[in-house]
């Protein structure tokens, strides 16, 4: 079922791909016999044939996550969206010791150690890349006119 | 014969050079550390560490050694959990779980582990002696290869993907396809036309390469790491002091031999790695033992020494097409090709000769990286099995964070933040459903040379489609193509009717 249900949405978006692929790519000019839309229309063809074969014949794969086990991984996903959001805005090393400290709380790190491993990671990683590998990390919009960094 | 000694005395000028052998020392080590971690195989490990290796500053010759250090490296420390922990480190290291923990169960994990180490040792450097010798020479026909040939080697690369990777061809068509999809987003070099950008300004340059290795691999990984964390305390067995003996290795001696070659032939074959060789290597060397082979599976040296010594022999395998041809061999040598290319270093027969730093530096390095490996994993196979009790709630988030400041550093785009944790869900939804995600990847690399040999061989033609079957060359790829597609089918639907005949003979 699972591989029925991913077949028939990966078909919805070779199709797209192809519609877009059949109608809209089109050089204003071209010197070649095969322009830039060929291509795609080939992948598109091929693609959604194969995703006919996996709704005809699906592997008969259960898709197996328990409720509880969604909701963690839901967790982690919006965890690190919310660290993309604060990466630039609080800067590398306040960022990065709420999310090392929160994650690790999640998965099972008593509260003395989630701040210390959130707290340790965040300094240890400026330290080490910014610092020693000179890397481009962001200190922070709100650090920058404070002038702290 | 006498490239051969001028290129590796001038590799092992470019190796030798004191930054690049601590490079060398430094990938090996890291690697090691890398593939002995549960779950964390090379492909991950290589797609973490690419960026920041990238943004580093290193020259393109270090970078390689480096990278290929963790490649190989990892290979070889994903026995030392499959031994200890039964937990593989990643798909190559599946079947040496199989013999290596009852082995450990029996109280001889440091027999188990020393002998993978020295079969992986000869595994590892046997190809690399293969790859100095085959390297040229397939470099030097690989030079006369026009689009049309290319197109044919292309189409030779996913069809041995599509029989050899995954258990649904089908799928693994299909993953390589999206692959082939992604890699077409952004502007089209050849007339500036924008395709599949949406308007989005973002991505008309294409999705970058490293977006989309850290996200379907580093995401993608951590995803599924949270999703299997084990609650409570894996237990690891004791290292001990059992060590491997002059007669262990005089068992295995052909069995190494055997697998080593079988791991590097099937290194060479596009698209499949460590994970196909490993199951070959542990499948022939089952049915070559015969009789004896029923202790398979119960902790047999024989059984641990195969598939170790074969993972090991096709990563090397997997460099020759990828240094050579521009086609990577193995999941993680697209990753290296990824890195090349960022380096504006273009794989392929010419390498060899624009280049020489880069492709020697490479080989030479990996004749150094796999004795320092042995001399790592030997007397040191209990710092790494003590590592194996890092506990995951503090991986796991270390590796999303390395994965931003991979990202990060090179783009400084927040947008790529986003489209690595989306990539992530995808690539964990895409594993959940029985897909392999070397496919895509290969798809990606593979993308726009592809595409521009397809149409370079058309231009030629003048449009004529016949032109790609008018080579002697590409004609014998598409009979091998041919032959790997059908081989395999035929020879198992052969063997089952052997054994139904069999089995109604005795009855």
């Amino acid at each position: 079922m699972a591989d029925r249900i991913f077949g028939s949405i990966a078909l919805v978006i070779s199709l797209i791909y192809g519609f877009i692929a059949f109608t809209i790519i089109k050089a204003p000019f071209q010197y070649d016999p095969l322009g830039p839309e060929a291509w795609p229309r080939i992948l598109s063809v091929v693609a959604a044939l194969c995703c006919l074969y996996i709704i005809a014949r699906p592997d008969g794969q259960k898709f197996k996550v328990l409720g509880h086990t969604l909701t963690r991984i839901a967790l982690v996903v919006f965890f690190l969206s919310a660290y993309a959001v604060l990466f630039e805005r609080l800067g590398f090393i306040v960022s990065t010791a709420l999310f090392c400290g929160v994650l690790s709380r999640m998965l099972g790190a008593t509260a003395k150690q989630s701040v210390l491993f959130g707290i340790a990671s965040g300094i240890l990683g400026y330290g080490l890349c910014a610092g020693l590998l000179d890397l481009n990390l962001p200190t922070g919009a709100i650090f920058k006119n404070l002038k702290l960094l | 014969m006498d490239t051969v000694f001028a290129g590796l005395s001038q590799g092992f000028a470019v190796a030798l050079n004191p930054i690049n052998f601590f490079y060398v020392i430094i990938g090996c080590f890291s690697g090691t550390l890398i593939g002995a971690l549960p779950g964390i195989g090379p492909i991950n490990g290589v797609a973490i560490l690419l960026p920041i290796a990238y943004s580093a500053g290193l020259p393109p010759e270090s970078a390689l050694i480096l990278l290929a250090g963790i490649y190989y490296g990892a290979e070889y420390g994903g026995r030392v959990s499959s031994i200890l922990l039964n937990v593989p480190g990643d798909a190559g290291a599946v079947f040496t779980t199989l013999d290596g923990n009852p082995m450990a169960k029996k109280g001889e994990a440091g027999r188990a582990l020393s002998l993978s180490a020295v079969a992986s040792f000869i595994g590892g450097t046997i190809s690399v002696i293969l790859m100095t010798l085959f390297g040229p020479l397939l470099a030097s026909v690989a030079i006369h290869f026009n689009p049309s040939d290319y197109v044919a080697l292309m189409v030779f690369a996913f069809t041995c993907l599509a029989s050899l990777v995954g258990k649904n061809p089908i799928k693994t068509l299909l993953a390589a396809v999206m692959g082939l999809m992604i890699a077409s987003i952004g502007i089209d070099a050849n007339t500036g036309v924008a395709r599949f950008t949406f308007g989005i300004p973002d991505i008309l340059a294409g999705i970058d390469f490293l977006v989309i290795v850290i996200g379907l691999f580093g995401m993608g990984e951590l995803i599924t790491l949270v999703e299997h964390q084990v609650t409570g305390k894996l237990a690891v067995l004791p290292v001990g002091k059992s060590f491997v003996s002059w007669k262990d290795l005089m068992v295995t001696k052909w069995v190494i031999l055997r697998c080593s070659l079988l791991g590097f032939f099937i290194g060479v074959l596009p698209g499949t790695g460590a994970s196909v060789a490993s199951a070959v290597a542990y499948g022939t060397e089952k049915r070559i033992a015969g009789k004896s082979g029923e202790s398979f599976g119960t902790g047999d040296i024989r059984g641990l020494a195969a598939p170790e010594a074969a993972n090991n022999g096709s990563a090397g395998g997997a460099m020759v097409p990828m240094l050579t041809l521009g086609i990577p061999g193995s999941g993680t040598t697209a990753i290296l090709l990824g890195a090349l290319l960022l380096f504006n270093v273009t794989p392929g027969p010419l390498m060899f000769v624009q280049r020489p730093e880069i492709a020697w530096g490479l080989i030479a390095s990996m004749y150094i990286g796999n004795i320092a490996l042995l001399i790592i994993n030997l007397p040191l196979v209990g710092f790494f099995a003590r590592l194996l009790t890092i506990p995951q709630k503090y991986l796991t988030p270390l590796i999303a964070v390395l994965a931003f400041i991979g990202v990060y550093s090179v783009v400084s785009n927040p947008f790529d933040l986003y489209m690595i944790i989306g990539l992530g869900v995808f690539g964990w939804l895409l594993r959940k459903l029985g897909f392999s995600l070397a496919p895509v990847i290969l798809g990606v690399v593979l993308g726009n040379l592809f595409e521009d040999n397809l149409r370079r061989a058309l231009s030629i033609s003048g449009g004529d489609w016949m032109i790609l079957i008018e080579s002697g060359r590409s004609i014998a790829i598409y009979v091998l193509t041919a032959l790997i597609l059908f081989v395999p089918p035929l020879v198992s639907s052969l063997r089952r009717r052997a054994a139904t005949n069999a089995a109604t003979s005795e009855a």
